[in-house]
């Protein structure tokens, strides 16, 4: 008996019972190490395909640009929710010259007719009128290491009178200052150019930038009597 | 004839100890995993940011943009059902630069807030089920200054086990 128990079905009942009893072990063994392997190799491929799940992100907000010279629109000041709007005023800077003191070296101030004096961004009270005339505005986009956007004055070559006379526009100047301010203006102090486009200031991106400017005329010639109008253009440029 | 027979079959302690080994040898490593999200869906295609305040400021630095997005999160934890875990919200380091991220959930997961090159707690307990589902309400801010164009932004869910 115990010489044929590689022979099957020639067993003994008690040794058949034994054969069963090993075969059902043998089988439960071989299911676990399948079972347990499965479970291994099951979870290298299920942690195989495991991702980051990536979204795309894109600016949606426009590129605006806003700038005011002398008076301006904005349905409300900027921090209480106004949006700018636009406003076609021409504003003037001006000055008259009395007979006994033209040419005589000494700038006459010239005062605008701009009403402008709060800031759209809060309704700070910034300049004073009508010494002074409000420059200000903002760039606001995305991205905004990039550059500033740059602020030009196209400035005819002079100013003329009814009769063809003329005053060259570089006898205007003008200082830069605020309420409150300190520091460096974003539209510094200048000389008009006689004829062309010059830079007068810029606007970091996503800052709100804002002067007072007070104009003069420097009276160091004997013109022509007259009056005398030239018109400067200001363009915002931005990247 | 018995012992002859064990001898010709390796014993069934033998599978489970070696399985187990294998099983504990990840578990006692600290190893985070991440986890299969491939069946998580945007609802939305993209993330449109824009300006958290429409305004800048006379000095600048009020720039954040912000978008947001809603996900159906469906993560497959099935290797690890029947074990407790802790599971994580991944947001790496990334161009263009730092990102935040904060969440409202279904109450699945936790709600929470990232930022770039951390991760966060979002779910720790037994895993009961072959997936995870959630709808995340994601709000995303940066630096709009850092925005010059559209970009990819990624983030997993990883799993540290016991």
């Amino acid at each position: 008996m115990h010489a044929m128990p590689t022979t099957p079905g020639t067993r003994s009942g008690t040794m058949q019972a034994d054969h069963r009893r090993y075969g059902r072990a043998g089988l439960r063994r071989e299911l676990i190490g399948a079972v347990c392997l499965a479970a291994v190799l099951g979870a290298a491929a299920l942690s195989g395909p495991a991702a980051a799940y990536t979204l795309t992100l894109a600016p949606a907000s426009p590129k605006t640009l806003y700038l005011q010279i002398g008076v301006g629109s904005f349905t409300a000041n900027y921090n209480a929710g106004g949006q700018p709007g636009n406003n076609t005023t021409v504003n003037m800077v001006s000055t008259t010259v009395a007979a006994g003191a033209v040419g005589n070296g000494t700038p006459q101030a010239m005062t605008t007719d701009s009403t402008a004096t709060k800031s759209f961004l809060d309704g700070y009270a910034y300049c004073s009128v009508p010494g002074q005339l409000y420059i200000g505005g903002f760039y606001r986009t995305a991205g905004g290491t990039t550059a500033a956007a740059q602020v030009t004055a196209t400035v005819p070559a002079a100013l003329t009178n009814a009769t063809g006379n003329t005053i060259p526009f570089s006898k205007i100047q003008w200082t830069s200052s605020g309420n409150g301010d300190a520091g460096a203006e974003p539209f510094p102090a200048g000389t008009f150019v006689n004829g062309g486009v010059q830079n007068v200031g810029a606007m970091a991106s996503n800052t709100w930038n804002e002067s007072c400017w007070t104009f003069s005329y420097l009276n160091n010639t004997v013109p022509a009597a007259g009056t005398f109008t030239g018109v400067v253009r200001y363009t915002m440029s931005s990247p | 004839m018995k012992i002859a027979g064990r001898a010709a079959r390796p014993p069934a302690a033998f599978f489970l100890a070696a399985a187990l080994t294998i099983i504990w040898t990840g578990a006692a490593q600290g190893k985070s995993t991440p986890i299969d999200d491939s069946g998580t869906q945007a609802l939305e295609p993209a993330v449109s940011l824009r300006w958290k305040s429409p305004r800048p400021t006379r000095s600048g630095g009020d720039n954040l943009m912000v978008g947001t997005a809603t996900i159906r999160v469906r993560i497959n934890v099935l290797p690890w059902v029947r074990r407790s875990g802790r599971i994580y919200l991944v947001l790496p380091a990334q161009q263009p630069g730092p990102v935040s991220a904060s969440w409202e959930t279904q109450g699945r997961f936790m709600p929470g807030q990232v930022r770039s090159g951390n991760r966060v707690l979002v779910y720790a307990g037994p895993i009961t089920t072959p997936f995870m589902e959630d709808v995340f309400k994601f709000q995303f801010s940066v630096d709009g200054n850092l925005v010059q164009r559209a970009f990819p932004l990624t983030y997993r869910f990883e799993m540290d086990e016991g």
